[in-house]
């Protein structure tokens, strides 16, 4: 039984009026990927600030490993790292500069952070540029160097808020797997929030809908598939060498069958119960050639937008 | 702990900066030459005194001069922007997310400039009473070093405050293009501003009477005890507008210190030195206002980013 990292009850955060996070209750538990996803505004960066302590909630209360939030922000902050949203360094100081900076900060003696610093800096790939000057740095290995500055501090739980946004692909997809690498390989907890659907369905497992500060959904992301599936029941996808209003009329007659739609030679058959044996049999009958038939999957934008619209 | 690291970084950053080593050698030279030039003033006048290479130049600005005129600037550009820069490039929020206290950062950051312009004044001092020495091949008693302690300290006093001015300024404003610009108006007000407007309030309240007419005697009005008093009644307006101006504080507590009295703005009518020697506890007796009152404003400065600082919600977004 995975233990809980992260536990806010009822956590609500106004600014002046305006409603940022909602009444939020979320679990993360210890060893999992998960990832917290909403639109830009919905309050997913309000929430890891005040996990992290940088901001006082409203009302409501939060543990991350154990600790509170509001009492004891700095035992948290030991334990855990955030990568802020569009985090900074001191751009006239080195990499190397920058890492012992934060090392220091964390109390880490002087050997071991030399060690650390140079760990991490090969395992996020700027072993190369640690004596440059951040300033000559590009986006993405800013982003790498933020990252390497998370872990210095050997966090049980890393907050990363939107760690790729502005990046190339190739730069996306280094991010990408330094972050499953450190998940999988290193067993660290990581708190992914993003608001981009494709990332999160190739990263985590686990994901949390966020929305107007409310949280929508929790669950994983083949369980939130099957949710949307079974509320709106199966649908095959056929291409056909030929159709024919009496097929198509004879398919909608099946029983189970709960609607049919017509693109040309494509057929769209909605139906609340598996009839894929029936329908194709049907089809065949009426000496129709199936070249193509599949299952509409539901893609995580799908689901993303159909929790959106219910909410 | 995380405010000696703090501390220790941020006093690296202003020693290798740009800004405070172009500053720190514009003070020095300037400084040098006004030592020079108060080594000429004691060889023509011996009865002068080793304290007349802080103020005896003659020709461009003698220390305290320097001090009123770029003291400001050099206290306002080690703060202006001490917290909105890393407000602005997020590195503040990647700082705060580390295990320390949030006053480690504003303490560590405000100790750091205080030891940097500490170095620049006693640097500065030391460097100016040891060309002197070298010069005159004698050099300051006991108690002219006593009073040249005090300069030092005072310098450093007055300098503080306007970093913690500069600090207050980095704290409410969000951009460094706002408050270099709040920085640049305070330091026209108070160097150079202060002393107009105070000119043109006493010329409104006291005008001097222009005699008109034939028969008008330039000479008897001078001499006169009326125009005497109205000229000490325009002085007394004058300073008392400008003491709102920590760089006129200062000026008036160094000329004290350094056994002087009256200021250096004023020079009595007829000619007549209005200098009165004075001894240490006189001077610093007669200064005790003009210290406290810069001291009271270092720590109203301080204690204003302090609070300010520590409330300082990050938001997403900066």
């Amino acid at each position: 039984m995975p233990q809980p990292i992260v536990e806010t009850r009822e956590l609500t955060k106004y600014y002046g009026e305006v409603k940022a996070v909602d009444h939020l209750n979320l679990t993360v538990y210890e060893g999992e990927l998960f990832g917290f996803l909403g639109p830009n505004g919905s309050g997913k960066t309000t929430t890891l600030l005040m996990l992290m302590g940088l901001t006082v909630p409203t009302s409501g209360t939060a543990t991350v490993a154990g600790y509170d939030i509001v009492k004891e922000s700095r035992e948290i902050r030991r334990v855990a790292g955030l990568l802020p949203e569009g985090a900074g360094y001191y751009e006239d100081l080195t990499a190397r500069q920058n890492m012992d900076y934060i090392g220091q900060l964390n109390g880490i003696p002087k050997p071991e952070r030399e060690r650390r610093i140079k760990e991490l800096l090969e395992a996020v790939g700027l072993e190369r540029w640690a004596d440059t000057k951040v300033e000559k740095f590009s986006r993405g290995m800013k982003q790498r160097l933020g990252i390497a500055e998370v872990l210095i501090k050997r966090p049980k739980i890393a907050f990363f808020d939107e760690p790729t946004i502005g990046l190339d692909p190739q730069g996306v997809k280094e991010i990408r797997d330094i972050i499953l690498r450190l998940n999988r390989e290193e067993g660290l907890t990581v708190f992914y929030s993003s608001h981009l659907l494709y990332e999160v369905q190739q990263t985590c497992r686990r994901v949390g809908f966020i929305r107007d500060g409310r949280l929508i959904a929790t669950d994983t992301i083949e369980n939130l598939s099957k949710k949307v599936a079974g509320v709106e029941g199966k649908t095959l996808e056929f291409e056909l060498t030929e159709v024919t209003p009496e097929l198509v009329a004879e398919i909608k007659a099946i029983d189970g069958v709960a609607s049919v739609e017509q693109e040309g030679l494509r057929l769209y058959v909605h139906m609340e119960r598996d009839r894929s044996r029936e329908v194709s049999e049907t089809i065949t009958k009426h000496s129709s050639v199936i070249l193509l038939m599949r299952p509409r999957e539901y893609s995580l934008e799908d689901i993303f937008l159909k929790y959106y619209e219910e909410a | 702990m995380g405010v000696t690291v703090v501390f220790r970084k941020e006093l690296a950053d202003h020693l290798g900066s740009r800004r405070y080593l172009v500053l720190f050698a514009l003070i020095l030279l300037l400084s040098t030459m006004s030592a020079y030039q108060g080594v000429l003033y004691i060889r023509d006048r011996p009865q002068a005194g080793f304290m007349a290479i802080f103020w005896g130049a003659q020709f461009g600005f003698s220390f305290t001069y320097l001090m009123v005129f770029f003291g400001p600037i050099i206290g306002l550009a080690l703060g202006f922007d001490a917290v909105n820069k890393e407000r602005t490039s997020g590195s503040l929020s990647v700082l705060l997310s580390q295990p320390i206290y949030r006053d480690a950062v504003i303490n560590g950051k405000f100790l750091a400039g205080v030891t940097a312009l500490s170095l620049l004044g006693v640097s500065t001092i030391t460097i100016m009473s040891s060309l002197a020495t070298t010069l005159l091949g004698f050099g300051p008693g006991a108690e002219d070093l006593l009073r040249i302690i005090l300069i030092a300290s005072l310098t450093i006093l007055y300098l503080a405050f306007w970093l913690g001015l500069g600090l207050l300024f980095s704290t409410v404003t969000k951009k460094t293009s706002t408050s270099i610009l709040m920085s640049i108006a305070t330091w026209l007000l108070c160097s150079i501003m202060i002393s107009i407007i105070a000119a043109l309030v006493a010329n409104m309240v006291a005008p001097i009477p222009m005699p008109s007419g034939p028969g008008a005697n330039m000479t008897r009005l001078f001499e006169s005890p009326e125009y005497r008093e109205l000229i000490q009644r325009r002085f007394t307006i004058q300073s008392n507008i400008q003491r709102i101006s920590p760089a006129y504080l200062y000026n008036e507590a160094v000329q004290a210190i350094m056994g002087r009295a009256g200021g250096s703005f004023f020079i009595g009518p007829g000619g007549g030195s209005p200098f009165r020697s004075l001894d240490i506890s006189q001077a610093l007796t007669m200064s005790w206002p003009q210290i406290t009152a810069i001291a009271v404003g270092l720590v109203a400065c301080f204690a204003a980013s302090y609070i300010l600082f520590l409330r300082l919600e990050i938001r997403p977004g900066g």
